[in-house]
């Protein structure tokens, strides 16, 4: 992990990391890249992969509306909100 | 240097179902007060999980039958990542690896003739919400209403070659998408929104160009003035070297004509697509597949030979209706009805279509009922209201669903008179108050007749016989 | 360790203790993460809303380290969780000291599993798909899964009941027929034969070996049989579990920017600047190195060789405990490496849970059910957790 791919990868997350947690990280991931080999020693070929660890499928709802929160009520924590909008800085487009 | 154009689109139709894809909010976001449709699942907090919309799915399928598409009978979901006001969870989920539909087609006519454009695939996924940057100088207001409605994107392949192709393709596959009733297909609402990726080379090569993404066309006028001016500036690049071209995404402004980079943040595009373990895969069986073929709807060139051949319609008439679903279930509706379909076209084409359009209306906005205007073919044929009568009440109609022909017919006293009686005093009281028209109809002017004709029509408000009234008419003048 | 005021009146008189993974209207819900401090939720956990129905009451929420992927919580933003040198888990010290019969927890990277061990309770983590993680913090969801800590296993059974079974807001919660389908003979079948592995045994502080060979020695007592079997994969869990958990969790908490609800910077000038320093200010380093970890993971140069190969060494792990259950009828696995965590431990590595959940990936990564007693692990097959708890009660007679 090169400095200028941590950047890259700090920008992506909306992160910004000090030195010293730079540092560790890149520590961390040399860490994480030299125990890949434990699962590379493991033979995948023509193994399906598995994202759900239950083989079941999903169960549709029914195209019905409900509505129970206000938005009074979702808005309540809001940092900033507008007219019922939440706020940011101005976005160019 | 002769160049042609390579274009694929990337079409997001927003699907017309109830509620939204994951969560049950109302998924008419078009007009609603802000934020009205949203809850903790749709405006980014944690805890609620997505639980599937049959209806999506539905459609989903509906849309890829229509595209002559494979459908994946099992289908599945992915997240993919990035920051931006309008997605509140910072991911959107969509389809990556297995898409409700691959490899369909989609046959367009133009000028040059019949064309078939591939389709690459249809996947299903959420919307995201709306910026207003409008309301104060320094800040952007947020909307979630749309954040996950539901969309497809219809991705073809780089198969059209022209402005006026992609209006064809554009146009059909509005057309399909409402045939199905799986989506209003509305440029101007946002239902229908449409990315147009662009490269040109030197005619008959297979050079791959330099391709550009064009965003923000809100009609398809505006599609066609984006491509023009982007074939334009491509080849002035390529001829004149007056820019270097780059693989970049573009945003067309209408106003100014022109297309603009987008400015793009260093990382952008690298969506880190995986699989979300939160939605099981979506699995089509026989049963559901069925009944969803079941309700497709008859091809609009399908219905147009039918209409010909089994009602005897011109090609003309057979066309005009097969334009629209709502033409086609109103003008099946009065035949049914009225069994008369000859007679249901011509009230059909030269009535229903032309107060849709003086009311500006689009075809699939029609609110009649097929059977009510059946009923008004009927009383008309059958005598029992003056054809003018009956186009009263079809207006009527247009503005109260509602209205029963007949009896409003009764209560506004549009029934056709079968007094005689009245018909010939009537008649008696015109030819007095206008000898003049009289001595005319007998030195031959046959024109005299009819504004003798027009006073009686207007004094029975229109509840008359035109054939008994021109008789009575004539014996009443032959009596002078 | 920070326990909000109970609320909740029990009908009953029983009160159990959420920990802060859990969403609660009435109390604010932080999973440990200055990003969430004072968020009121909406709406209450499922498992909350049945305890509540059962007529159970909440005494309070027990603090977690920040999205509960540390070793037993000391990462909480606002919580003390040392005592005499030792590191604490919140959750259990409510049962200790009578507060709580049991606590519902999220189990994410095996935090409850580990604080169980240590303090000596029980815990149940059942198979994934028959509890609803409705209203719990999303971390890493292929496999988290809300469990059970108690006093004993008589009380874990007791809540689990009650908490478990199909939730239609749930998308993964297993129907209650495919449950009982897929259960077959799991539940209450007796265990007669339990597998442990050497390779999983290295390494471990003469306490919890001691833990290990008593545990065993109790089996051998009660009449069953403890083989000592090879392992090809099972040791590889971690590493998979790692990739898979970090990657979701990095998705799972991109949502948290500042902008809907909880933490928002005062130092910001652009929408880049909100979004960057709320998360910087808010989250702590080991959330944050785990974040990038999990989003290289996904990288389009990494997804095949990095995350794919997670998901399918996933599927090997699982076809590896298939096998081993078709002779035995669990496996035992220690629960940590140390009876107790200090401070210092976490200091020397803070990403120390990285290594720590060696013992709790296994039944992370395959959402197989775990029960924690007595200091040691035994990871069972789908659907066994009442024949796990069976066994652990026979043992505590």
């Amino acid at each position: 992990m090169d400095r200028e791919t941590l950047r890259k990868l700090e920008m992506l997350n909306q992160l910004s990391l000090t030195d010293e947690q730079k540092d560790e990280v890149t520590a961390f991931f040399a860490k994480r890249d030299a125990e890949l080999e434990i699962i590379n020693r493991i033979d995948t070929e023509n193994v399906e992969r598995m994202v759900h660890v239950m083989p079941i499928m999903t169960v549709v709802r029914e195209d019905t509306v409900n509505q129970p929160f206000t938005r009074e009520a979702l808005q309540q924590g809001a940092p900033e909100t507008d007219e019922g909008y939440w706020c940011v800085p101005r976005v160019m487009e | 240097m002769k160049y042609e154009t390579v274009i694929g689109l990337e079409v997001h139709v927003e699907l017309a179902t109830n509620s939204k894809i994951f969560c049950s909010c109302s998924a008419h976001s078009y007009g609603a007060d802000p934020n009205e449709h949203v809850c903790p699942a749709c405006c980014g907090m944690p805890g609620m999980l997505p639980v599937v919309n049959k209806r999506v799915v539905d459609f989903g399928m509906k849309a890829g039958l229509m595209l002559n598409c494979d459908i994946n009978r099992t289908t599945t979901f992915d997240k993919k990542s990035y920051y931006y006001p309008d997605l509140p969870a910072a991911y959107q989920t969509t389809q990556w690896f297995a898409p409700v539909a691959v490899n369909g087609t989609v046959e367009i006519e133009t000028s040059n003739g019949r064309k078939s454009v591939r389709i690459k695939q249809i996947h299903m996924e959420e919307d995201a919400g709306k910026l207003v940057h409008d309301i104060r100088e320094d800040t952007t207001h947020v909307d979630f209403n749309r954040t996950s409605v539901p969309l497809i994107e219809i991705v073809s392949q780089p198969d059209l070659s022209s402005a006026e192709e992609v209006e064809a393709y554009l146009e059909r596959l509005k057309n399909l998408l409402r045939y199905a009733k799986v989506a209003e297909c509305e440029m101007a609402h946002g239902t229908m929104r449409c990315d147009v990726n662009l490269s040109v080379r030197p005619e008959g090569t297979d050079i791959l160009g330099v391709r550009t993404e064009m965003k923000n066309m809100n009609s398809i006028e505006a599609i066609k003035r984006a491509i023009e001016y982007e074939v334009a500036r491509h080849i002035d690049a390529i001829e004149n070297g007056t820019e270097v071209l780059v693989q970049e995404t573009r945003r067309w402004d209408d106003i100014k004509g022109k297309s603009y980079a987008m400015r793009t943040k260093e990382t952008a595009g690298d969506y880190r697509y995986f699989p979300d373990p939160n939605v099981m895969p979506v699995v089509i069986d026989d049963e559901w597949f069925n009944a969803i073929k079941e309700t497709l709807p008859e091809f609009p060139e399908v219905k147009r030979a039918r209409y010909a051949e089994e009602f005897g319609l011109s090609e003309y008439d057979a066309d005009q209706l097969s334009k629209s679903i709502a033409l086609c279930e109103c003008f099946e509706g009065a035949v049914s009805v009225c069994k008369n379909a000859k007679d249901a076209a011509n009230w059909m084409i030269s009535e229903v279509m032309s107060i849709l359009n003086a009311r500006k209306m689009t075809y699939d906005m029609l609110n009649i009922d097929g059977k009510a205007l059946g009923e008004i073919i009927l009383l008309v044929s059958e005598g029992k209201v003056g054809r003018a009568n009956g186009k009263k009440i079809l207006a009527a109609m247009f503005d109260d669903e509602t209205i029963e022909p007949a009896k409003y017919a009764e209560e506004n006293g549009l029934v056709m008179s079968n007094d005689t009686g009245l018909i010939e005093a009537t008649a008696k009281a015109a030819v007095a108050a206008d000898p003049k028209a009289v001595s005319d109809f007998k030195g031959g002017k046959e024109k005299a007749l009819m504004s003798l004709f027009g006073r009686c029509m207007k004094e029975l408000k229109g509840n008359c016989d035109p054939q008994v009234l021109r008789k009575i008419l004539i014996d009443e003048i032959n009596k002078q | 360790m920070k326990i909000y005021n109970a609320k909740n009146e029990a009908a009953s008189g029983k009160l159990v203790v959420a920990d802060d993974m859990l969403l609660t209207k009435d109390m604010p819900t932080t999973a440990g993460s200055k990003m969430l401090e004072g968020y009121m939720s909406l709406f209450d956990a499922e498992a909350l809303t049945r305890l509540y129905a059962a007529g159970y009451g909440l005494c309070g929420k027990a603090s977690v380290g920040e999205f509960a992927i540390d070793l037993v919580g000391e990462t909480a933003f606002d919580g003390e969780n040392e005592r005499d040198g030792k590191l604490v888990y919140a959750p259990a010290e409510s049962i200790k000291n009578g507060e709580a019969i049991a606590a519902v927890c999220l189990d994410v990277n095996g935090s409850v599993r580990r604080g169980a061990a240590q303090s000596g309770l029980v815990s149940i983590k059942p198979t994934y798909g028959t509890v609803s993680r409705y209203g719990t913090i999303p971390v890493a969801c292929s496999g988290e899964t809300v469990s059970v800590l108690a006093a004993n296993a008589k009380d874990c059974r007791e809540i689990l009941d009650v908490i478990s079974g199909h939730d239609d807001k749930d998308g993964t919660s297993l129907s209650d027929d495919l449950c009982k389908k897929l259960k077959k003979d799991a539940d209450r079948a007796e265990i007669k034969k339990v597998a442990f592995f050497k390779e999983m045994t290295d390494g471990l502080d003469e306490a919890v070996i001691d833990k290990m060979n008593a545990f065993r020695a109790k089996l051998s007592e009660n009449g069953i049989e403890v083989c000592e079997i090879e392992d090809g994969v099972i040791a590889a869990s971690r590493v998979a579990w790692n990739i898979l958990m970090s990657a979701e969790l990095c998705n799972n908490v991109s949502r948290y920017d500042g902008v809907k609800y909880g933490y928002r910077t005062e130092n910001f000038n652009n929408l880049d600047t909100l979004y960057t320093n709320s998360r910087t200010e808010a989250f702590g380093d080991l959330l944050k190195t785990a974040i990038l970890f999990g989003s290289e993971t996904l990288s389009t140069d990494n997804y095949m060789k990095v995350y794919d190969k997670a998901l399918r060494t996933r599927r090997v792990i699982a076809d590896a405990f298939s096998k081993i259950f078709e002779e035995y009828d669990a496996v035992l696995l220690p629960a940590c490496s140390k009876m107790a965590y200090t401070p210092s431990d976490v200091k020397e590595d803070k990403y120390i849970s990285y290594h720590e959940n060696f013992y709790t990936a296994p039944a992370s990564i395959t959402g197989l059910p775990a029960v924690v007693a007595e200091g040691v692990q035994l990871v069972g097959r789908a659907f066994s957790e009442n024949a796990l708890l069976d066994l652990i009660e026979k043992e505590e007679k």
